[in-house]
C-alpha cells in the first residue's frame, strides 16, 4: 500500500520530466523541425495546393494547440501512422521492441555480471598485478570505439577473413539455434565496450565501501571473506550498481542499440528509429521520444523501491 | 597435562600480551611510512594499560597491528612480535586470526556512526558476531544478544535489537559496540578512543559502563585516548607514544607524581591536580610534531625538548627502565 | 581550533599555488600520465601541421590507383576510389582536435555556469529549473538530440557540435552544482557577503575558480566523449558534413573491409584508439593528481 501510494506520487511527479522532453522534441522535431510541404505536392505546384497542404499538416496552425495536440498523442499513446511506410506507430513499436530486447538483453546481462565479478577480483586485488591486469584491459576498452569493436568482431567471426562462424548480417529467431547465430557477434561487440565502462565503475564502488569503517570492524570481529563480501560490500554497493543498470534500461529498450541494429540490419526499433530520423518520419520519432521519457520516470521510480528494498536508511517519504 | 596447563594459568595470570619492537610500515605516495617503531610492551590479564599520545603518533594502527589488521597494501607489520599468551600472532594465519579475532581480543573504534553496517539490524550483526565464536542456536544466540545490549545499558534491548544502526543515537551505537565486543567473553578488550566522538554527558556514562564491564568480566583493556583524566582514574598503567615509539611506559601513579620524559612532564604540565576534570586533552606543547616522512636520526622529541643535548640528535634513546623504579623511559637525561 | 579554520579556508580560496603545484609535483611522477602526456602532444603536432598545411592538404585528391597496398608512395594504401589514406588520416586527426576542443570548452564552460549557478542558487527555483533542464536533456536518447537539433538548423554542419555540447555539460554542471554548494558555506564566501559584493561577483570571481579542477578533468573527459561520438554520428551520416574524420573513414571502410581491404579501417581504428588512449591515460592522471584527498 505504501509502495503504491509513493509509485503513485513518483509518477506525478515525473509529469515535468515528460512535459520537458516533449516540448523539446516537439519544438526540434516538430515545429522547427523539416517541412514536409514539398514532398506531398507534385511538380510546379499552386499557391492554394501549397496552402491546402500546409493546413492539411497543420503548419497554418499556432504553437500551443498542436502541442497540445502532440501531449494528447502522448497520453493516448496514439501517434497516428508512420509517414513512410503508413503502418499504425503503436504497432510498429510493439512488433520492434521485442526484438530489440531480444537483441540487446544478452549483451545487457553479461556486460553487468561480468562487470561486477571483474570488478570485484579488482578489488579484492587491489593494487596487485591482477588488479592491474584488468584494469588495463578496461582502459583498453573504453578508448575502442563501439563501431569499431563491432567492424573488428565482424571481421575475426563472420567474414571469410576471418573465422566465417557467423552470419554478416540480418537477423533470424526462429528457432533458438539461428537466434544464438545472429546474436553471438553483436552481443561480443557490446560485451566488450561495456565492460570496460562496467567493471571501472564498479570496482570505484566496491572499492569505496571496501574502505568503509563498518568493514573494518566487521574484520576486527573475525568475519570471514566471503562473508564480508556479501554481506558488507555487496549488499552496500547495490544501491549504484542497481542504479546505474536500472537508467542504462530505457535506452536498451528504445535507443541504445541504434548503431547495432542498423549495423546488422536487424529489425528492431532502433533501425526504425534510424530510418525515421533519416526520412524525418514525425509521428515515429515523437513516439520513441515520448517512450524514452516515460520509461525514464519509470526507472527512476523503480531505482527508489530498490534503495528501499536494500537500504533501511531510505524511507519513502 | 593438567599440571601443564595448570601452570600455563598461572604464567598467563602474569602476562597476557607481550608486544616485542612492532615495526609498522605504510607505502605512500611520499615515501615509507614508518608509523609504528619499535614499540613495545606487556600487558598483565586483567589489567588497564592507557594508550596517549597525540593525533597520528601511532596509537590506532599499534591497536590494528595487534589483531593483524593493518590495511595491506599499504601497511605492513615488518618486524617484532605480538605474544598472547606466548603464541605469536604475527605468524598465524588468517583463518587463525578470524578465529581470535572478537573472541580472544575486541576491538571498539572511535566512530560510532560508521562503524556499524547500515544495511543490517544490530541484532542480525551481534547474532553474527555470537555464532561465528560460539556453538550457539540461533534462539540462543539472540537471548544472548539482548541480555548483553541490557548489561551496556540499552533500555529495552529485545526492541532495539530489531533496529538500524540510523535509528540509534551516537552514543547508543558505541554501548551497542561495546556489547558486541564483549559478546563472547574477550581476555582483551582494544578500545580506541571509543568516546572521543561522543558529546560530554555521554562520553562519561559510556567510559564507566566500559569500565564497570570490564572488571566484572575480569578483561584486559587498552584504553587509547586523548584524555588524560580518564587515564589518572581508571589505568594501572600508562604508555605514552610520540611519533610512533614509545618514550615512557610507567604505573599511572608513578606517571603522574614524578613524569620522567620531558615530553611527557610537558602534557601532564597544564592538568590541574585534581583528577576530576575529564575534559582535558592533551595540552599543547610548543613546536611541531616531525613529518613522519623526515624523522631526526636522533630523538623524535628533540626540536621541542628545553633539555636536548648534543648525544639527542645523534642517537636515538632506547626504552630503558630506571633504577629502583618501575617505569621505563627512553630518555638520556630523564626527570 | 579558530587558526585550524583560518589555514583551510585559505587554503581553499587561494587553490591557487599550493595545491595546483603539488598536483603538477604529483603529476609529474606519474609515470603513465606523463607518457600519455606525450602522446597527445604528438597528435596535437599533427593537427597543428593539418591546420599550417604541412601536411595531410591532400587529403581529398585521388592520387593513385583503386587499393593501393601500403608503398614508400602510399604510406597507408590507397582507398576504393585511389585516395591517399595517410594524408586522409592526418587531416582527420585535426578533425578530432577541432570536434574534441570546441566541445569539451563549449561543455565545460556551460556546465560550469549553470552549475555555479544552480549550486549558489541551491533550493531556490533557479536550482530547480537547472536540474530540471538537466533531467529533461538526460533522458532524450543522444542520437535523437542530434538528429533533432539537426533537423532545426536545417542540416548545419554545427549540429553535432551543438548537440553534444547541449549533452555534454550535464555531467560537469552537476559535478561543479555539489562542489558549490559545499563551497558557498565557507567562511571566505560569507565574508564576501558581508563586504557586499554582488552575487555574480561571488559567484564568478570567488567560486567558480575554486572548481578549476573539476573543469579541467571533466574537459578532458568531454575531449574524449566527443571524439568518439564523432565516429558513430558520422558513421550513422549525422557528424562531420565537410572535410574528413575518422568516422568518415571507418563508414567508408565497412564495405571495403568485406571486400579483404583493411587499410582505411585500420589506419583510422588505431590512430583513433591511440588519442582515445592517450587522453584517458592523461585524463586518470591528471584526476589522480588533483584529488584532494590524495594531495595530502
Ligand atoms: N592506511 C594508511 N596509509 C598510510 N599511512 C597510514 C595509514 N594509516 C595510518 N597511517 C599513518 O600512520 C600514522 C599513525 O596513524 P594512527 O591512526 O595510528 O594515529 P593515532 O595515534 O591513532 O591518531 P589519532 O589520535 O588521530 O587517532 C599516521 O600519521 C599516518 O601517517
Ligand atoms: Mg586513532
Amino acid at each position: 500500500m505504501e509502495i503504491l501510494q509513493y509509485s503513485l506520487r513518483k509518477l506525478i511527479a515525473g509529469i515535468p520530466l515528460v512535459l520537458g522532453v516533449t516540448l523539446i522534441s516537439f519544438l526540434l522535431i516538430v515545429y522547427f523541425g523539416p517541412d514536409k510541404t514539398y514532398d506531398l505536392l507534385g511538380k510546379n505546384p499552386t499557391a492554394e495546393e501549397i496552402a491546402e497542404v500546409r493546413s492539411q499538416l497543420g503548419y497554418d496552425r499556432p504553437f500551443v494547440p498542436r502541442y497540445l495536440e502532440y501531449l494528447h498523442e502522448v497520453i493516448t499513446f496514439d501517434f497516428g501512422n508512420s509517414e513512410s511506410t503508413d503502418e499504425k506507430v503503436s504497432t510498429i513499436l510493439s512488433r520492434t521492441i521485442p526484438v530489440s530486447i531480444a537483441l540487446a538483453l544478452p549483451g545487457f546481462i553479461l556486460g553487468n555480471v561480468l562487470g561486477v565479478m571483474f570488478a570485484l577480483l579488482a578489488a579484492y586485488f587491489r593494487g596487485r598485478w591482477i588488479d592491474k591486469f584488468i584494469m588495463g584491459f578496461a582502459a583498453i576498452g573504453m578508448s575502442i570505439s563501439f563501431l569499431i569493436a563491432i567492424i573488428g568482431f565482424q571481421i575475426l567471426l563472420s567474414s571469410s577473413d576471418g573465422l566465417d562462424l557467423f552470419p554478416v548480417r540480418g537477423w533470424d529467431t526462429s528457432t533458438p539455434l539461428q537466434y544464438l547465430r545472429y546474436v553471438t557477434v553483436p552481443t561480443l561487440a557490446t560485451v566488450f565496450i561495456a565492460l570496460g565502462y562496467n567493471t571501472r565503475f564498479y570496482r570505484a564502488v566496491i572499492v569505496e565501501e571496501m574502505t568503509r569503517d563498518h568493514v573494518r570492524t566487521a574484520k576486527a570481529f573475525g568475519t570471514p571473506p566471503a562473508r564480508l563480501f556479501y554481506r558488507n560490500i555487496l549488499k552496500n554497493s547495490m544501491i549504484p550498481i542497481v542504479t546505474r543498470i536500472v537508467f542504462s534500461i530505457p535506452f536498451i529498450v528504445i535507443s541504445g542499440s541504434l548503431l547495432l541494429e542498423s549495423y546488422f540490419g536487424i529489425p528492431g526499433i532502433g533501425k526504425v528509429t534510424y530510418d525515421a530520423i533519416i526520412t524525418g518520419d514525425q509521428p515515429v520519432l515523437k513516439a520513441v521520444v515520448a517512450l524514452t521519457a516515460i520509461l525514464f520516470v519509470v526507472a527512476q521510480l523503480l531505482t527508489d523501491i530498490c534503495y528501499r528494498a536494500v537500504d533501511p536508511r531510505v524511507s519513502l517519504k | 597435562m593438567i599440571a601443564m596447563t595448570a601452570k600455563a594459568r598461572a604464567k598467563s595470570s602474569d602476562i597476557l600480551l607481550s608486544v616485542r619492537d612492532l615495526v609498522v610500515e605504510f607505502a605512500t605516495d611520499q615515501g615509507i611510512v614508518r608509523a609504528v617503531d619499535g614499540v613495545s610492551f606487556t600487558i598483565k590479564a586483567g589489567e588497564t594499560v592507557g594508550l596517549v599520545g597525540e593525533s597520528g603518533c601511532g596509537k590506532t594502527v599499534t591497536g590494528l597491528a595487534i589483531l593483524g589488521l593493518i590495511p595491506s597494501p599499504p601497511g605492513r607489520i615488518v618486524s617484532g612480535s605480538i605474544e598472547l599468551q606466548g603464541q605469536d600472532l604475527t605468524q598465524l594465519s588468517e583463518p587463525e586470526l578470524r578465529k581470535i579475532r572478537g573472541s580472544e581480543i575486541s576491538m571498539i573504534f572511535q566512530e560510532p556512526m560508521t562503524a556499524l553496517n547500515p544495511v543490517f539490524r544490530i541484532g542480525s550483526q551481534m547474532i553474527d558476531v555470537l555464532r561465528r565464536h560460539q556453538q550457539l542456536s540461533k534462539r540462543q544466540a539472540h537471548a544472548a544478544a539482548i541480555e548483553m545490549l541490557a548489561k551496556v545499558g540499552i533500555p529495552d534491548p529485545a526492541v532495539r535489537i530489531e533496529e538500524y544502526p540510523h535509528q540509534l543515537s551516537g552514543g547508543m551505537r558505541q554501548r551497542v559496540m561495546i556489547a558486541m565486543a564483549l559478546s563472547c567473553g574477550p581476555k582483551l578488550l582494544i578500545a580506541d578512543e571509543p568516546t572521543t566522538a561522543l558529546d560530554v554527558t555521554t562520553q562519561a556514562q559510556v567510559i564507566e559502563q566500559i569500565i564497570k564491564l570490564q572488571s566484572e568480566f575480569g578483561m584486559a583493556m587498552i584504553l587509547i585516548t586523548h584524555d588524560l583524566g580518564v587515564v589518572a582514574e581508571t589505568c594501572r598503567q600508562a604508555i605514552v607514544m610520540y611519533c610512533g615509539s614509545v618514550l615512557e611506559n610507567a604505573p599511572v601513579t608513578e606517571l603522574f607524581a614524578h613524569p620522567r620524559h620531558p615530553y611527557t612532564l610537558g602534557l601532564l604540565g597544564s592538568i590541574p591536580r585534581l583528577q576530576a576534570d575529564r575534559q582535558t586533552k592533551l595540552p599543547i606543547i610548543s613546536g611541531m610534531v616531525p613529518d613522519l616522512l623526515h624523522l631526526p636520526s636522533g630523538c623524535r622529541f628533540a626540536d621541542r625538548c628545553n633539555k636536548v643535548m648534543q648525544q639527542c640528535r645523534q642517537q636515538r634513546p632506547l626504552l630503558g627502565a630506571l633504577p629502583d623504579t618501575s617505569t621505563k623511559v627512553a630518555c638520556y637525561d630523564p626527570h | 581550533m579558530s587558526t585550524m579554520n583560518t589555514s583551510a579556508v585559505s587554503g581553499i580560496d587561494g587553490h591557487g599555488d599550493s595545491l595546483w603545484l603539488k598536483a603538477a609535483r604529483k603529476f609529474k611522477r606519474d609515470r603513465v600520465g606523463m607518457w600519455a602526456l606525450f602522446g597527445v602532444f604528438i597528435y596535437a603536432v599533427i593537427a597543428l601541421g593539418v591546420v599550417f598545411g604541412f601536411w595531410g592538404g591532400a587529403w581529398a585528391d585521388v592520387t593513385g590507383p583503386k587499393w593501393a597496398p601500403v608503398s614508400a608512395e602510399y604510406w597507408f594504401g590507397t582507398n576504393i576510389i585511389g585516395q591517399d589514406i595517410f594524408a586522409r588520416a592526418l587531416y582527420s586527426t585535426r578533425t578530432a582536435f577541432e570536434v574534441g576542443l570546441l566541445v569539451a570548452i563549449g561543455a565545460t564552460a556551460l556546465g560550469a555556469v549553470f552549475g555555479a549557478v544552480a549550486g549558489f542558487f541551491s533550493g531556490t527555483w533557479i536550482d530547480e529549473i537547472i536540474i530540471w533542464v538537466m533531467g529533461v536533456l538526460d533522458s532524450v536518447p543522444f542520437i535523437l538530440l542530434v538528429a533533432a537539433i539537426a533537423y532545426s538548423l536545417g542540416g548545419s554542419p554545427w549540429a553535432m557540435h551543438i548537440a553534444m555540447i547541449a549533452t555534454f555539460w550535464i555531467g560537469t554542471a552537476r559535478l561543479v552544482r555539489g562542489e558549490v554548494i559545499k563551497l558557498k558555506t565557507l567562511e571566505y564566501v560569507e565574508a564576501a557577503h558581508a563586504i557586499g559584493l554582488g552575487k555574480v561577483k561571488i559567484i564568478f570571481r570567488h567560486i567558480l575558480p575554486n572548481t578549476f579542477h573539476i573543469l579541467l578533468v571533466q574537459a578532458t573527459i568531454s575531449f574524449v566523449a566527443a571524439i568518439k561520438s564523432e565516429v558513430i554520428l558520422s558513421f550513422l551520416g549525422l557528424g562531420v558534413k565537410d572535410g574528413m574524420s575518422w568516422g568518415l573513414m571507418i563508414s567508408e571502410s565497412t564495405f571495403e573491409v568485406l571486400a579483404g581491404f583493411f587499410n582505411n579501417f585500420i589506419a583510422a581504428s588505431v590512430l583513433m584508439f591511440g588519442l582515445v588512449m592517450a587522453f584517458n591515460m592523461f585524463s586518470d592522471a591528471l584526476q589522480d593528481a588533483l584529488d584532494p584527498r590524495s594531495v595530502k
